[in-house]
């Protein structure tokens, strides 16, 4: 396989600014930005939760939560398909074949990951945090936040990661967005269609910004926690 | 129970089969200083927690002022009346001047205000040189010296301080003994868990000996 002229045509892409390959990873890294800011608040919430409060089938629920992390993409895609599609019961919202719906299957996929970390997280939490913050004056929901801040670097972790899974995410994608040239494709889909066609160049320029995203992500968590003194 | 500012009258606690306290009780007086006394494991710390809200009653009933309640019904409004100091005391990792205006920022007090009482806190604990260390740089002494701050800052109505001059020693201990005096001189109500024989000998504390499962004042 002649490797050398993709990848020479990969590169000319990018840096053309060919805009049906921008647009594609633009679809990507909006779309997964757009899920995490929508389900981050509600999943530390969840995490921070399961933490701190004991009840009944919690172990239960963190089993799991821990087992939804290892959940087929493509299952979630499947049920979403399911309950989106004209015969479903949400059919009415005519979601399928959206980006909107692609934000909801990301959300599905990042939400386990967000609490499991956000929980190991606060798990790992000096006690005296919460205590300190409720015995200077602090309601429960401001000592949350601030036992949150304290432990922020697993918080972001938990982001990060919570984004490089859907950045990277193939089965849902297809599943519920359909693989639209312009409207619902995105990175990892375009690269499985491309390489199916036998057409490199593009699969690989898509590869390489994947990686870029990726090395990216845990670059910017590094900086962050040097910021914070985690040298 | 009204001629206290705070009282604690037929408490009850345990933890799985271990008793802690049977229908003990203690009263406050305003403005007086208290060291509790007793062996290891006798339920000083725990009694300083029930009396924050951070650890609940199993039974009894508590008053602070007028306001008497049954002791697990914790009301959340005394928590800005009543501050705990742990033992080794958590520094948030934000600037020193944001851990003492901490308390401030949750009673809305506004900005300028909260500086001036920070500045004021500092100059009080010694802390004005250290302003720029990092909370994990801060010695031990340091750590004791800038919650204590930030507890006096809030003007609590009773301070609570767990083993305040323990892993302390030399110059470190003296200054957060200093500290304490002041704090006792200065009219505040202040109970202290102490195995410190210096601060159970100090003279302004009535000694309150925590032992048996009872609570008793040494006449």
């Amino acid at each position: 396989m002649e490797l050398l002229e993709p990848t020479r045509e990969a590169f000319r892409l990018l840096l053309t600014g060919d805009a049906q390959l921008w647009y594609i990873i633009l679809t990507s890294i909006w779309c997964s930005l757009a899920a995490l800011l929508l389900i981050s608040p509600p999943a530390i919430a969840v995490g921070f939760v399961i933490a701190k409060v004991t009840f009944p089938a919690r172990r239960t629920l963190v089993v799991l939560i821990q087992a939804l992390l290892s959940f087929p993409t493509v299952v979630v895609g499947l049920v979403l398909y399911m309950l989106l599609s004209r015969q479903g019961p949400l059919g009415f919202m005519r979601l399928l074949f959206t980006p909107e719906a692609m934000i909801l299957g990301y959300m599905l996929i990042a939400f386990p990951v967000l609490v499991v970390f956000t929980l190991a997280a606060v798990q790992g939490a000096d006690p005296r945090v919460y205590e300190t913050a409720r015995g200077l004056g602090a309601s429960r929901v401001h000592a949350a936040l601030t036992t949150l801040f304290e432990v922020r670097f697993g918080v972001m972790a938990a982001v990060f990661n919570g984004f490089g899974r859907v950045v990277s995410e193939v089965g849902c994608s297809i599943m519920i967005g359909g693989n639209i040239a312009g409207l619902t494709r995105n990175i990892p889909t375009a690269i499985a269609l491309e390489t199916s066609k036998g057409e490199f160049a593009q699969g690989i320029a898509l590869g390489c910004v994947l990686i870029v995203v990726a090395v990216g992500i845990n670059a910017a968590l590094a900086w962050a926690q040097g910021r914070g003194g985690l040298e | 129970m009204s001629d206290w500012l705070f009282a604690v009258e037929g408490l009850d606690k345990r933890f799985g089969d271990r008793v802690l306290f049977k229908d003990a009780s203690l009263g406050l007086e305003a403005g007086s200083g208290y060291v509790l006394v007793g062996p290891n494991g006798s339920g000083k710390t725990t009694l300083l927690r029930i009396v924050a809200g951070l650890e609940p009653a199993d039974g009894g009933r508590m008053a602070l002022r007028a306001q008497s309640v049954r002791a697990p019904d914790y009301p959340e409004s005394w928590r800005r009346d009543i501050v705990y100091v742990h033992q080794q005391p958590y520094i948030f990792h934000t600037s020193l001047q944001e851990n003492l205006g901490y308390g401030l920022a949750r009673r809305s007090l506004p900005p300028a205000d909260r500086r001036a009482r920070v500045q004021d806190a500092l100059k009080w604990a010694g802390l004005t040189a250290s302003i720029k260390v990092p909370p994990d740089k801060l010695s031990s002494g340091e750590k004791q010296r800038v919650a204590l701050a930030r507890a006096r800052v809030l003007g609590p109505t009773i301070l609570l301080l767990d083993e305040p001059t323990a892993n302390l020693d030399g110059v470190a201990r003296k200054q957060v003994l200093d500290l304490l005096t002041e704090l006792c001189i200065d009219n505040h109500t202040v109970v202290i868990a102490s195995h410190d024989p210096e601060i159970i000998r100090l003279a302004i504390l009535n000694r309150v000996r925590v032992s048996g499962q009872r609570i008793t004042v040494d006449e």
